[in-house]
């Protein structure tokens, strides 16, 4: 990997850690637009409770309520996306050069 | 603005689901034809750094949060909408199958509200205000941070008309609600988006494709491969 390449990976996932272990602590515990406006319109905010994710709430329950419950899933939920971008990146590039 | 199982009839949801698999199809042809050694890192921190931020909640006068979406940063920074879509779906996608953040069968309308809502806006009214003589907004980053705005604000009056064709929301109070409290969350999206970009302008102007496209003045959506010439890094 090129040196300049490194560097922005470095500093990509570094900003993206930073904010991850900042976040359990600084982020607003108001809802979000769209739930404000729905317990304003309806008076509740709807639950299906269709689908109940293993992460729910960017917390990883057995870690306990504290705030390294959702640092820990924060930061997991960061490489995730990342390597899912990555993983897309390189799938669709592949193909590309299979078709070529 | 992450809408949650449960607020929109599974039908309707199936409907959002094939408008937005269209617009990632497409997203994927610009992806294959446009992604390289060099922009594939920068696409792959971009959604890192999208998943976290979207977590921090900021507050906003009248009890509600809200944060930053960044498909308009991402359109920008790529010159081509597609960019900022596929961003968005994939984080998406993460969101809801793991962390509960929108739901599974809402993913589609999410994607379309952020993801393609976000980044047309974004990329569409960056490109008309910067063409503009209107005075300040007009400016390099003025513009970007005006059409940044203009895409939150956007994107959530889509959820709002979306609520209102699923029955949850009547369409005055949904859009008054959702237009009001994210004009104020846009701010946020206005500077980050900003103070993002212009960073990147300073100290790896390489890595926006405004510096590297041929035609730089294309108001470019195709999938096509985009026509570079060489900028050396900083």
């Amino acid at each position: 990997m090129k040196k300049q390449t490194r560097n922005l990976v470095i500093g990509g996932i570094a900003i993206a850690l930073i904010i991850s272990v900042l976040s359990p602590f600084i982020a607003s515990t108001n809802p979000d637009g769209l739930d404000k406006s729905s317990e304003l319109i309806n008076g509740n905010v709807p639950d299906s409770g269709i689908y109940t994710a293993p992460f729910a709430d960017y917390s990883v329950s057995a870690l306990g309520d504290g705030p390294l419950a959702g640092i820990v899933a924060l930061v997991i939920g960061s490489f995730m996306a990342m390597g899912v971008a990555l993983g897309y990146s390189y799938i669709l590039r592949r193909k590309k050069e299979n078709t070529q | 603005m992450h809408i949650p199982d449960g607020f929109i009839p599974l039908w309707q949801c199936a409907i959002y689901y094939v408008i937005a698999l269209f617009f990632v199809y497409f997203a994927g042809r610009w992806s294959r034809n446009n992604l390289n050694e060099k922009n594939i890192p920068l696409l792959a921190v971009l959604a890192a750094g999208i998943f976290a931020i979207m977590s921090m909640n900021i507050p906003v006068p009248f009890g509600s949060s809200g944060h930053m979406v960044g498909s308009a940063m991402v359109a920008i920074i790529f010159m081509s909408p597609w960019a900022g879509t596929i961003v968005i779906a994939l984080v998406l996608a993460v969101q809801a199958i793991f962390f509960g953040d929108g739901g599974v069968t809402t993913w589609g309308a999410n994607t379309i509200n952020m993801g393609v809502v976000g980044s047309f806006v974004g990329f569409g009214m960056w490109q008309v205000l910067k063409r503009s003589k209107l005075p300040v907004i007009s400016g390099k980053y003025a513009s970007i941070g005006v059409a940044a705005w203009i895409a939150i604000f956007l994107a959530a009056c889509v959820a709002a008309v979306e609520m209102w064709l699923a029955g949850t929301f009547p369409l005055g109070l949904g859009l008054l609600y959702m237009g009001g409290y994210h004009a104020m969350i846009g701010v946020f999206e206005a500077i980050i988006t900003v103070v993002v970009i212009a960073s990147l302008e300073s100290v790896r102007p390489d890595l926006l494709a405004w510096n590297h496209k041929k035609d730089k003045d294309d108001f470019d959506l195709s999938t096509k491969t985009q026509e570079e010439e060489e900028v050396p890094s900083k």
